[in-house]
């Protein structure tokens, strides 16, 4: 992995210096924001008693479920679409009545369809995380410059082999940037559907605690929620990185 | 086989687009290209000479007229027909072995065949010590060397070659048009070079199309007549400077005449 510049952090600090600096001086009541080293007080006793692992695990088996239905879907689907002029024309029509739809939005009817239980929360996640991919993978499969594929065909390349062999790596770089959109969505969506109904998660946290007034224990979520997406994103770049070393990345 | 046509083209004519916007790209083109032959075809740019090149690959279709290579017609590509584009030819994402391999996986060859073949090209284009690199690791000139063992692994009865060495600096295309050259002698496969370099054009083919522009026709096609050996310095034989000299004015009065 890239090293993170130490520097990128300074101004987070300050701010959270600021923070509790306005706190001490008595600038920020605690009605309005708890002090900081409250916030971190809840937090380090929430790591330690295993309250956050449990919900955490929670969380990512919805997020992790909803995530993996949209890449398969949305990849499969991106490259017919791209590959088929009859799938393009089908699709295409829904896509765009579904993309300006907030998903959060669908979850009560998700709810009528598939229950309370976590199958409609997997459903609306897998919803938001499909169309970045499929527009991505759409993309990166439609701009394949034409000389490569007849390059594959010249090679003796089937129309079938083609998807699997050349326009799939080639749309690569492309498909990787929409899933990355997809993974910061999949949390936004899922800390929103746990917000509505369920018995577990950091959605559910963050809504439990906000509910009772324990702000500092509810902002400890949140900032721990916050340092969870910047890992996995680092996590997935990393990954990329290693997977994909014959692209040359724009850093 | 017999060492008659290889390839014969009967007056293909090509046409993009409909009503007034229709463009004739490509008219009344009778070519006949002979078994071992080096063909280079050579003309300003929008001549139609890549279009022409992409109807014998099987990429395109002609709008009239037809294609057969060895007596049969060509109705979509094939790997009986090798192609090296100017850039693309390369897949990024795999090896410089797993690129060259390519076609011979496609085919289903045999994974000890595959990897044999795989080394004799790699050698063939000297590009050992270099087989684990990727595409982008490579410079233009090593990745058109690899570009060319992937075509010549497939073993195609034609070569076709689209402006190969047109984004390459001088000396590296000089090298690899003896490299090229050396590979027809040794192998005697029949070549099909699309070029707009005259000089190039010359160097290579045994037998010269000029063709003109607008719509994009044979103009003429010139024998060579003399040999040219690999690494020689055609600047001091003054044959080939007459030939340069001819087709250049040739092509000049078309580049002239598009511009009038």
């Amino acid at each position: 992995m890239k090293a993170f510049p130490v520097v990128k952090i300074i101004p987070l600090l300050l701010l959270l210096a600021a923070w509790q600096a306005a706190s001490v001086l008595g600038l920020l009541p605690a009605s309005v924001l708890p002090p900081f080293s409250d916030v971190a007080v809840s937090l380090g006793a929430m790591l330690r008693s295993g309250e956050l692992m449990a919900n955490t695990l929670a969380s990512f088996a919805r997020a992790g479920a909803g995530f993996f239905i949209a890449a398969i879907v949305g990849v499969a689907v991106g490259l017919l679409m791209a590959r088929r002029r009859a799938v393009e024309r089908a699709i295409e029509p829904i896509l765009l009545l579904i993309y300006p739809v907030p998903k959060p939005a669908m979850i009560p009817l998700f709810m009528v369809w598939l229950g309370i239980g976590d199958a409609s929360k997997v459903a609306v996640i897998a919803l938001a995380c499909l169309l970045p991919i499929v527009i991505a993978t759409f993309n990166g499969a439609r701009g394949v410059d034409p000389m490569l594929i007849w390059s594959a065909q010249a090679r003796g390349t089937s129309e079938r082999r083609l998807l699997w062999r050349v326009v799939l790596p080639a749309a690569l770089p492309q498909i990787a940037a929409g899933v990355r959109t997809a993974i910061a969505i999949a949390i936004i969506v899922l800390v929103s559907s746990e917000f509505i109904s369920s018995e577990a998660g950091l959605g559910y946290l963050i809504f439990s605690y906000g509910g009772v007034g324990a702000d500092d224990a509810m902002l400890a979520v949140v900032i721990y929620l916050a340092a969870l997406g910047f890992l996995l994103d680092r996590f997935y770049l990393a990954g990329l990185r290693r997977l994909m070393s014959w692209h040359a990345f724009a850093h | 086989m017999p060492a008659s046509a290889c390839l014969e083209m009967r007056s293909i004519g090509m046409r993009y687009g409909e009503g007034a916007q229709a463009v004739q790209a490509l008219s009344e083109i009778d070519l006949d290209i002979k078994e071992h032959e080096f063909v280079t075809i050579v003309g300003p740019s929008g001549c139609g000479k890549s279009t022409l090149l992409y109807l014998v690959g099987g990429f395109l279709r002609p709008s009239s007229g037809s294609l057969c290579l060895r007596g049969r017609p060509i109705t979509g590509p094939g790997s009986d027909r090798g192609i090296v584009f100017q850039r693309y030819s390369l897949f990024p994402w795999l090896t410089v072995r797993s690129n060259i391999g390519y076609g011979l996986d496609e085919q289903g060859v045999a994974r000890a065949e595959r990897n044999r073949i795989v080394d004799e090209y790699v050698r063939l284009v000297h590009l050992q010590g270099f087989e684990d690199r990727y595409p982008r690791e490579l410079s233009g000139g090593m990745q058109q060397r690899v570009a060319l063992a992937q075509t010549l692994a497939c073993q195609p009865d034609i070569l076709l070659m689209d402006e190969p060495f047109g984004a390459l600096d001088a000396q590296t295309r000089r090298i690899l048009q003896d490299e090229v050259r050396r590979i027809w002698r040794q192998g005697a496969k029949t070549v099909l070079f699309v070029t707009h370099d005259v000089e190039e054009a010359v160097a290579l083919g045994t037998r010269i199309v000029v063709m003109a522009a607008r719509p994009g026709r044979i103009k003429e096609v010139l024998e060579r007549g003399f040999d040219v050996a690999d690494g020689e310095e055609f600047e001091t034989n003054s044959a080939f400077a007459a030939l340069k000299l001819h087709i250049w004015r040739s092509v000049k009065a078309e580049v002239e005449a598009a511009h009038a």
